[in-house]
């Protein structure tokens, strides 16, 4: 790949260029009823009352790190590094649309809007995003940081495409896609993808990655394909996922066809198996060291 | 110190053409530093962790390998030298965002808190005593002045972005340069290289700051694919810019220090002896007591304690 033939119109031509695999209707349904099965079984096993909420970051995890899925806490606490593709994709929105001269510009509007729609969230109903508590209550150095990695994440993502050449509006951001496991399982799947742009009424998928492309980057890449395929039907079913790591400049396209989302299909039951374990031996170890606090303090009673 | 306009001509490189992309330069460097990194990486153990090359174990590594194992073995301390650096770091992040440095000290402190202090650096800070807090906040804030009396509102269509991390993976990914640059400049290149690096020094000039600014410009062009035109590193203690522009030379140079330094660390994660390689910083170095050659060159076998207060130069960002 030659910069003389800019990389952003590299990108931007994979991303939308014309389908070339077609998923039936049929083949997507009997995925999803045997993913269905699949993550059913494995809900199943979970301890009484406990919910699992997946999305691309747990799936590597367990692939990654399987050590570290016994933990079953989902709390979120705020950084910058954590808000800045909110603030960044929001801020991506406006440069796109001519509402701002550029990053810089964009993310200090939508920082300024985050605290607006914070201080007039009750009286007009308007929802303020959900890092503008957190925001609102750092000093102004925090703030310039949030702004900072914001600008900074915006620009990667800005200056990645050929946004003028995207058939259409592309959807930057936008709604995470969800897939609630059926049959009453405590599962859901989270897709979320930075861009969405449609080619020939399929949606092409840009990811945005951190640091450098990993060995399983079809996992990284197929699991997002794999939820926006679950929550369609089969004719706007995503045709690629591309990711972009910015950070080292590299790319990878990830055409969707059946043997894509079965992969995908695949290491995410792999995932879910490792994270169901990972809760259950959690909660053995919770129950053991329950028990053996209570025949601690028996026996200091009977001391 | 620089004037703003002289700043800014001086990034633009005003007067010197910018220099056309070679669309196989990039792909060239690449197959070198692979080529000659892959008998090193061809003796690292099976399950050894990806060998990171950043300018720090880089300059480390090419000082003396014994230097540089013993300092990652040392526990690492907080200079005031660092702690300096870090908050002129987030001031002038937060002059080049916002525009506004108006809160200076307490700026910075929340700045580093904010991120959750990584380094210390706030609680450093707020364990310093009256006399040599106050000193630090006087030229935090005299650098401060310089960066806000020298540097003039970016234009946004330069697309400023600070603390931009860079990654290349070579080898498949078992060795991976790496490097945060403070300020980047310009679109990415098309037919032209368009992007300027720019580093923030707090303390006094040295050598091997141009060496850190060359392997920024490497990792840039291996990167994108295309070199920046310009790079550039801004001393706040005087307010004064040396920039320079970038040829094949410049990363040719570039290379030739990274292949050493990454042959090394590759060796070293290997499991080989380190060599040892006497040098000015012996007296300071942690592994002095065990190392013959550093002994005799610094004259003690009883490794000086880097100053908390004063800082060494070596270790000021």
């Amino acid at each position: 790949m030659s910069a003389s033939c800019s990389t952003a119109q590299w990108l931007t031509d994979a991303l939308v260029a014309p389908p070339t695999e077609a998923i039936s209707a049929t083949e997507l349904a009997r995925l999803r009823a045997d993913l269905a099965r699949d993550l059913h079984t494995l809900g199943a096993d979970l301890p009484p009352g406990e919910r699992l909420q997946i999305d691309a970051f747990k799936v590597l995890v367990a692939h990654r790190h399987p050590d570290r899925c016994m933990s079953n806490d989902d709390s979120f606490v705020p950084s910058p590094r954590l808000c800045r593709r909110a603030v960044g994709v929001a801020a991506v929105n406006r440069c796109v649309r001519g509402l701002s001269a550029g990053p810089a510009v964009a993310v200090a509007k939508v920082l300024a809007d985050g605290l607006e729609d914070l201080s007039g969230e009750s009286a007009s109903g308007v929802r303020a995003p959900w890092w503008a508590q957190w925001y609102a209550g750092l000093a102004q150095g925090g703030r310039a940081v949030v702004a900072a990695e914001a600008v900074t994440w915006a620009t990667q993502l800005y200056t990645a495409l050929e946004w003028t050449s995207l058939p259409g509006f592309p959807v930057i951001g936008g709604r995470d896609d969800w897939w609630q496991c059926p049959g009453g399982s405590q599962l859901v799947l989270k897709g979320r993808v930075e861009v969405r742009s449609l080619v020939q009424r399929r949606l092409a998928l840009l990811v945005v990655g951190t640091g450098r492309c990993q060995v399983d980057w079809r996992v990284e890449l197929g699991y997002p394909g794999l939820v926006a395929a679950l929550v369609r039907d089969a004719q706007v079913a995503p045709c690629r996922v591309v990711g972009v790591w910015p950070q080292s400049g590299q790319v990878r396209v990830l055409p969707v066809d059946l043997p894509m989302l079965r992969a995908a299909a695949t290491a995410l039951v792999s995932a879910v198996a490792t994270w169901v374990d990972g809760r259950i031996e959690a909660q053995r170890m919770a129950l053991a060291s329950g028990h053996s606090a209570l025949a601690g303090s028996r026996r200091g009673v009977n001391a | 110190m620089i004037e703003p306009d002289g700043l800014l001509r001086r990034l633009r490189g005003d007067g010197v053409p910018r220099p056309e992309v070679d669309p196989g330069l990039a792909g060239g460097l690449r197959d070198w530093l692979e080529d000659g990194l892959v008998e090193a990486v061809a003796t690292l153990p099976v399950g050894a962790g990806v060998v990171r090359v950043n300018k720090e174990s880089l300059s480390q590594v090419l000082l003396c390998e014994a230097h540089l194992l013993a300092r990652r073995q040392a526990p690492r301390v907080v200079t005031v030298g660092l702690a300096r650096g870090s908050l002129v770091d987030a001031l002038f992040r937060q002059w080049v965002t916002t525009g506004v440095v108006d809160g200076g000290w307490n700026d910075a402190l929340a700045a580093l808190e904010v991120e959750g202090d990584p380094d210390g650096v706030a609680s450093f800070v707020a364990g310093l005593a009256a006399g040599p807090r106050r000193r630090m906040m006087d030229e935090v804030t005299e650098q401060v002045g310089h960066i806000t009396a020298g540097w003039p509102p970016l234009s946004p269509t330069w697309l400023p972005r600070t603390q931009e991390r860079l990654e290349v993976p070579l080898c498949g990914g078992r060795v991976v340069l790496a490097g945060v640059v403070d300020l980047v400049l310009g679109r990415p290149a098309q037919d032209r290289a368009s992007v300027c690096l720019v580093e923030l020094k707090s303390g006094g000039r040295r050598l091997e700051h141009r060496a850190d600014l060359h392997f920024y410009a490497l990792l840039e062009a291996l990167r994108s694919g295309a070199p920046p035109f310009r790079i550039a590193t801004y001393y706040s203690a005087t307010g004064e810019l040396d920039a320079e522009r970038v040829d094949e030379d410049t990363l040719l140079n570039a290379l030739s220090r990274v292949l050493d330094g990454a042959v090394r660390l590759c060796r070293l994660a290997g499991g080989a002896e380190p060599a040892r390689t006497p040098n000015p910083l012996c007296a300071w170095c942690a592994g002095l007591p065990e190392c013959a050659p550093g002994r005799r060159r610094a004259g003690t076998d009883v490794a000086r304690v880097a100053d908390a207060l004063g800082g060494l130069d070596g270790a000021t960002a």
